[in-house]
Formats: C-alpha cells, structure tokens, sequence
C-alpha cells in the first residue's frame, strides 16, 4: 500500500472515532473497566507468585518450646536441636524477651503480673537450615523431640498461597477469558454501528473499485485506536492505584508489604502489556464485524 | 467490449429476472437499455458491475470473465467501468471536489493526480466554481453532473448510467444527455438505462428493449440530436404545463 493511501487510510479512521464519539467513548469506558479487572487478576496473580518464591527462599523457623519448660531443659533442648545435621544456625530467644514485645499492648500492670512462672509464654529457637530441600523431613525431626509445641512452618504459608494462587489463576483466566470475550463483543459492536452509518460510503467505494483491504483499514484502525486508549487509560488508572493497595495491603499483614512487586519494576511492562492487549482486542473486534458486513451486504450497490 | 451469452439469471426466491439473454456491445458504443420497471433491466446492471453473478450463461465484460471471476480481482473490474446512479449518491458531508476525488482516494491513488484528473473532470462537466459547494446546494441537474464527473475520474472504458435523468427535470436532463453524448465521443462506451422514450427517441443510437427479462428489440435508431440543439422540452415550457 502506498505511503499517500495509508495517511489517508489512518485518517479516515482517527475521523470515524470523532464522528461516533459517543459510542466510541462508551466503548472506551467499558474496555478500561474490562482491562482493569483483567490487569487486577493478573497482578494479584503475580504478586503471590513473588510471595510464594519469597517464603520458599526464607529458610527461617520458629520452635516453640512447651511454657513450663525450665530454662535449663530449654538449653539442652537446644543442644539437640544444633545436633541435627541440616540445622545450620539456633538462635535462643527467650520467653521474658517474648513477654517484652507484648509490653505496650497489654500495658504494664499485666506485663508485671506475667513475669516469671506466670509468663505464659514458652521459649523459642530461631533456627536456619542448610539445605531447604530437607526442609519437610527436619521440621519433622525437630517436631518429634520432647518438649516442643509447635514448629512454624512457613511451607503451610506457602502451600496455602499456592492454593490461593492457583485459585487466583484459574479465576484469572476465567475473567480473562469471559471479558476478552465482552470487549471483543462492545469493540465490534461499535464498528459496526461506524459501518452502519459509513455503508452508503462503503457502496460508493465498492461502486468504484475499492479492494475490501482498503476498506477495512480505517475501520480497523478506528478500532485499534480505540483500543490503544482504552489499554493506556487501565494501565494509568492500574499504576496509580497499585501502591495505595499494596501499602493498605502489607498494613494488615507486614509479610505482603516485604514480598510485592515493587511499582519501578513493574509500570512499564504493565503500560506495554495493557497497550498491546487494547491494539490487539481492537484489531481483532474491528477485523471479525467488517469481514462479516463485507461478506454478507456490503457487496450491495446497485441494489443499495 | 461486453459479452453476453444465453444468460439467465434466477433469483434464491424464483424470480426469474433474465432469461437467455445473448448480446454484444462493442468498444465505444452508445447503448440505451430501455424497459419497464421489473423488466430485468436492473438485474443486468446488477450483472456487469458482479454485484450479482448469473445462474446460467456467460458473461465477459471488459476482458474480464465473470463467470468465474475471483472475488479479488472484482474491484479491478470495478476499476474499469463508472457508475451514474438515478439518486446520484453523493455524499452530503463532503464537497463538490472531495466527492469526486473520494472515487479515486477509494483506490489508492496519488494525492498529486487527484487534484489534475479532479479538476479535469470537474471542467468536463462543467462545474467549475462549484468546487466547495456542498450537495445539497446544488441543483438536481448539478448534483447529477458531480455523480458523472465521480464516475469519470477514474477514466473508466464503460460507463453505466442507471436512469441518470430520473430524478431531474427535462432541461437538465437534456444536459446531462448531451454531456454523455461527449463523452462517448472521446472513446467511452455508454450505457444508459432510463424508460423516458423521449430522450432515447432525440438522442437515438443503439436501442436494447428488455421485457419480461428478455430481449425484445436491439436495433439502432437515428438520431435527432446535434450538438448545437436545445431541449424540446425547456425549463419555461414544463413550467407552463404544469400550470
């Protein structure tokens, strides 16, 4: 195609998205709507993935000792715990550092009232391993020595987010799926309310030898551009919300505000993607209406 | 030039339109394709352009072969032929100037040879000065000759008049036949579909009577028509008679 036709072709669509404001502005809202909630699946998506990897590289564990436990029998618990062969570092944190953290919740008179035998709380080993890949069977281990309650084990945490993850996926792709399927649908549909208000022009251009190309062209740009826009808007509306929601996130659970995908890393391939994804449903939206109109009537011109 | 053997032409709904239809219209030939409505006289026009391809019969119109022509290539014989339409088929956003050169922007061409071949044409038909004016500030007679300059722009071999003198009252009419007359001169090939005898008995030529869907005359008549000559029927005197 030649330079001079595609300059007129590009303008005849960017003309037709004036022409059909109303209709392309709707069009335009619904799409952003449509992508927000796609990009939202998918960036809630990735952000558990990061958190999931983050918790499987944190190689940490907490043993909490039985409260009665006497500080001694604590001490040579621990001297158990160093002996296993996977156990690289054992930190003793004792319960009177535990009950300390609490101070200012439960205010002084009760921290007073919960020293010594009456503190509640047991001791605790913080514990690192060597190889994570025994991960399951020395939290086993540690699980069966006397006088241990609980181990924490953050692979639960991390089974559960893949749980939720893969729920996240699976929804995700069903949101996916079902509004590419609406947004093909408003996109067409507003082609073809272009070329139903362009058909008589359509007859002409058929009338005088126009190739079908040549006439798609304007309004498949007319829909792409549409698409570009509406990609670029949910991409603005999606980088401008993330962090707000990342920060009130990781205010109700501090582990999210360490594991998220940091916005830096992240906008750039979010305007890209949701850019391409507006240009790509607009292409395809705009193609399927004019080939089907094409197809069926718009061959008509004498008898238009 | 156009080529037709024993075509028929049978609707999805019955209708047989044109039944065995053989003819041949040579190159430069001034043709009226006269009959009554439902006569089959669209559908043959339908035919030429491919907006409707034939049940049965050959067809061939300017070298190409539409009985089995590919969908591609039909818009380059499209290219070859001009349109006039009854209802002239402008488009009322657009001028004088862009309505034509829209016929010629539709194929690709350059935006340097649409302005010289649109200015051509809009001398040929004698609208110069009307260039910015929009359809609807024109006349019936003026609108009818941007329709045929849009035809011409692309200079095609044949051009297909569909009642091009429907719409518009009889000196403009006689205008517009005059214009045709010219152009046929400088090596166009003309069909004209119209059922007022009256013109076709001025202007005379090549005659093709369809009925019923079939030929009922082909003949050549002679001419009344010089180049010189006014309208039998002028402006004051339709006036008059519809006092």
């Amino acid at each position: 195609m030649k330079f001079t036709s595609s300059r007129y072709l590009v303008k005849e669509g960017l003309k037709n998205i004036w022409n059909n404001r109303m209709m392309s502005l709707a069009s335009i809202v619904v799409l952003v709507s449509c992508l927000i909630i796609t990009g939202a699946a998918i960036l809630i998506s990735a952000n558990l993935n990061n958190l999931i990897s983050t918790l499987g590289d944190d190689n940490q564990i907490n043993i909490y000792l039985d409260y009665k436990m006497s500080d001694i029998d604590a001490i040579k618990l621990g001297s158990e715990i160093k002996k296993l062969p996977n156990v690289d570092e054992c930190v003793f944190y004792s319960k009177d550092e535990g009950i300390k953290e609490f101070k200012d919740k439960i205010g002084n008179d009760i921290y007073q009232s919960m020293q010594g035998e009456n503190n509640p709380l047991g001791h605790v080993y913080k514990v690192k391993l060597k190889d994570l890949s025994d991960y399951r069977s020395t939290i086993d281990e540690i699980g069966k020595l006397d006088g241990v309650v609980n181990v924490s084990d953050r692979a639960a945490i991390a089974r559960a987010l893949t749980k939720l993850n893969y729920f996240v996926a699976i929804a995700g792709f069903w949101i996916v799926l079902i509004l590419g399927v609406v947004t093909l649908f408003i996109i067409s549909n507003t082609i073809k309310m272009t070329m139903y208000s362009r058909r008589f022009e359509i007859s002409i251009m058929k009338s005088v030898g126009a190739t079908n190309t040549f006439v798609r062209i304007p309004f498949i740009i007319e829909a792409m551009t549409i698409g570009l826009i509406a990609g670029l808007l949910s991409a603005i509306v999606l980088i401008c919300i993330y962090n707000p929601i990342k920060e009130s996130a990781g205010s109700i659970l501090a582990m999210i505000a360490s594991s998220t995908i940091p916005l830096e890393d992240l906008w750039l391939r979010i305007l890209v993607a949701f850019s391409c994804a507006g240009i790509l449903i607009g292409a395809l939206g705009g193609f399927i209406s004019i080939t089907k109109y094409l197809r069926k009537e718009g061959g008509e011109i004498i008898g238009w | 030039m156009i080529h037709l053997d024993n075509v028929s032409k049978v609707y999805p709904n019955g209708t047989e339109a044109l039944k065995n239809v053989s003819l041949d219209i040579g190159q430069g030939e001034f043709v009226f394709v006269v009959g009554p409505s439902g006569a089959g006289k669209s559908t043959f026009l339908k035919l030429l352009i491919h907006e409707e391809t034939a049940t049965f019969g050959k067809i061939k119109v300017n070298g190409y072969n539409l009985v089995n022509i590919k969908q591609r290539k039909v818009p380059y014989l499209r290219r070859t032929m001009g349109i006039v339409f009854q209802d002239f088929r402008l488009i009322d956003k657009m001028n004088v100037y862009d309505n034509i050169a829209f016929a010629m922007r539709a194929i690709g061409a350059h935006e340097r040879d649409i302005k010289k071949r649109v200015k051509f044409v809009i001398e040929m038909v004698g609208l110069n000065g009307k260039e910015k004016c929009r359809p609807n500030e024109l006349s019936g007679g003026e609108q009818q000759r941007v329709s045929l300059a849009r035809a011409l722009v692309n200079n095609p071999e044949l051009l297909i008049a569909d009642e091009p003198t429907g719409n518009i009252d009889p000196k403009m009419s006689f205008d517009i036949m005059k214009k045709l007359v010219e152009i046929n001169k400088r090596g166009t090939t003309i069909i004209v579909v119209t059922h007022e005898h009256e013109l076709v008995k001025q202007f005379g030529g090549r005659v093709i009577i369809i009925e019923g869907g079939e030929i009922k005359l082909d003949k050549k008549l002679p001419t009344k028509y010089h180049p010189s000559d006014e309208p039998e029927d002028t402006v004051e005197d339709s006036e008059e008679a519809e006092v």
